[in-house]
């Protein structure tokens, strides 16, 4: 018989001086959304951390075997609403492996140059949020003055800010104009010569280099245990990013480097995400100059029904891996859609990185870790 | 000898390769619920990071199947494992002490289809209330059929 235990209860009577329970969240500022965390706590050091989960679950694995494989696919920008185009791109490129079409090549140009884009949007909020939760304010300005720049340009071609729905099987939704190229390609310029101004206000900072380093140390060895991924994988040595590792689309065909940093602290994936965006910079400036010529989208069926059988698709989003499986019965609805979700294994370790630290440095830590919370309640 | 054979060396289970560019797996094994440990245990020794755990309802065959992905950082090798039950009252050994990341899986796939993790470290409901008695993702559960709380 199915068997669930109760939460853990705290004997007040017999805690020690000095020592109480904290509830931090479920809405509070450093946690991102509506994540609960339990701090056993003795005087301003942490003695356990058990984060609560599930205020924002909507059962998205349920919904999606109720409806048709089209229907799916809005749905899922709910979940990581800051890199809604991963969730569109896994989902047509997982759909177009199980059925075998055919992607035109200008379509796959636009779905990563999108892409692109969206993770910079997404490291941006990152940005900003991560500093005001360590206490700087101006941060948060510039980027999110510059952040409003993509979604202006995505939202000319997706028609939303920020749960786009724009790829479809077989393409995309809609062609791009050769002002959206050239308002890309404006941003690239404009971000070239803003990004210093990032660092110069950041990265040095004497107050910030002290609440990030040697701060939640992720070693390599505890990596795969917790199956870490994205940036927070990458700020502790392992050059494990999908966009290399498993291929998809062009980016075999594009120039660009998997930035990695040994040191596994806070200041570590802060690094790493920023050189990132100079990366995904040099991706969206190569899809402008080699954009091909051609239709955007291939003739697929009206009814999408997959051969019975199973697949999985990975794509690299700023959080790190999706990866969907999908289990097909053959008919127009999927039999079982299960999302492996990045944030959601990147947080699972945030109680190992929290104890015996100061509850300051645990609110750096989850800021760092850069998880979306509707992603992990799904 | 690929990454998956030298990992499983010794240990009697038959691997099947699979087709990588039209499912994305590079291999599948069915493996007794006893072998679950020593089978993730030289998994984890060689560095493959669990990707997922979860399961599928065989409604028809009265059968549940617990799904267990894995992939490597160095040398991309993703690796289905799965092991089945009867319907009526699964319980799959936990992988919790092996790998420590498995535990939020274990309870998620848990209470989402009433699967009983033997010796999980942790065995509290996850996304789902605690006083939740229904399992959604079983594939005879209606949705509609639940009782709505409007309080």
């Amino acid at each position: 018989m199915f068997e669930s235990k109760t939460a853990p209860t705290y004997h007040l009577e017999s805690m020690e001086e000095n020592q109480f329970v904290l509830n931090l969240g479920p809405q509070h500022p450093g946690t991102h959304g509506v994540l609960r965390v339990v701090l056993h706590m003795d005087g301003e050091y942490i003695l356990t951390a058990d984060p609560v989960l599930g205020y924002g679950h909507r059962m998205q694995e349920k919904i999606a075997e109720t409806m048709t494989y089209t229907q799916v696919l809005p749905y899922m920008a709910r979940m990581d609403y800051l890199g809604a185009l991963f969730y569109n791109q896994a989902w047509v490129c997982l759909v177009e492996k199980m059925c075998g079409f055919e992607v035109p090549k200008r379509a796959e140009y636009i779905r990563v140059l999108c892409a692109e884009l969206n993770r910079i949007a997404s490291h941006f909020l990152w940005f900003g949020a991560f500093l005001l939760d360590l206490g700087a304010f101006t941060p948060f300005l510039h980027a999110f003055a510059d952040r409003e720049r993509i979604l202006d340009l995505l939202e000319s071609v997706t028609g939303s800010r920020l749960t786009h729905c724009y790829f479809r099987f077989g393409g995309v939704g809609a062609d791009v104009d050769n002002v959206f190229l050239a308002g890309a390609q404006a941003f690239v310029d404009h971000m070239r010569k803003h990004l210093p101004t990032y660092h110069s206000l950041v990265t040095g900072n004497v107050i910030f280099q002290q609440r990030t380093k040697d701060v939640g140390v992720i070693l390599p060895f505890e990596t795969w245990g917790y199956g870490i991924s994205g940036p927070v994988l990458r700020g502790s040595g392992k050059q494990y990013d999908v966009r290399t590792s498993e291929p998809y689309s062009i980016y075999p065909e594009l120039d660009f480097k998997v930035p990695v940093e040994q040191a596994g602290d806070c200041l570590a994936r802060y690094l790493v995400r920023l050189r990132e965006i100079e990366e995904s910079l040099n991706i969206i400036e190569q899809t402008i100059a080699g954009m091909p010529k051609g239709p955007v989208r291939s003739k697929v069926p009206k009814i999408i029904k997959p051969p019975e059988g199973e697949a999985a698709m990975a794509v690299e989003t700023p959080r790190g891996e999706l990866m969907i499986y999908l289990v097909s019965d053959g008919s127009t609805v999927p039999y079982r859609v299960k999302y492996r979700v990045p944030s959601f294994a990147n947080l699972s370790i945030f109680s190992h990185l929290a104890r015996g630290r100061l509850l300051a440095d645990a609110l750096a830590i989850l800021g760092s870790l850069d998880m979306v919370i509707p992603e992990v309640d799904r | 000898m690929t990454l998956i054979e030298t990992a499983l060396d010794g240990l009697d289970v038959a691997v099947d390769g699979l087709e990588y560019t039209t499912c994305g797996l590079h291999a599948q094994a069915e493996v007794r619920p006893d072998l679950l440990r020593p089978v993730c245990r030289a998994l984890h020794s060689l560095g493959f990071f669990l990707e997922t755990v979860t399961a599928i309802d065989w409604l028809a065959d009265e059968i549940i199947q617990g799904v267990y992905l894995f992939n490597h950082y160095e040398q991309n090798t993703r690796f289905k494992l799965t092991i089945r039950t009867v319907r009526a009252h699964p319980v799959f050994p936990s992988v919790g002490a092996i790998y420590p990341g498995a535990v939020w899986h274990e309870r998620e796939t848990g209470e989402f289809f009433g699967i009983t993790y033997k010796d999980s470290p942790d065995s509290r409901c996850l996304l789902l209330p605690a006083e939740t008695t229904f399992h959604p993702l079983r594939k005879d559960f209606r949705p509609q059929a639940q009782p709505v709380d409007t309080a």
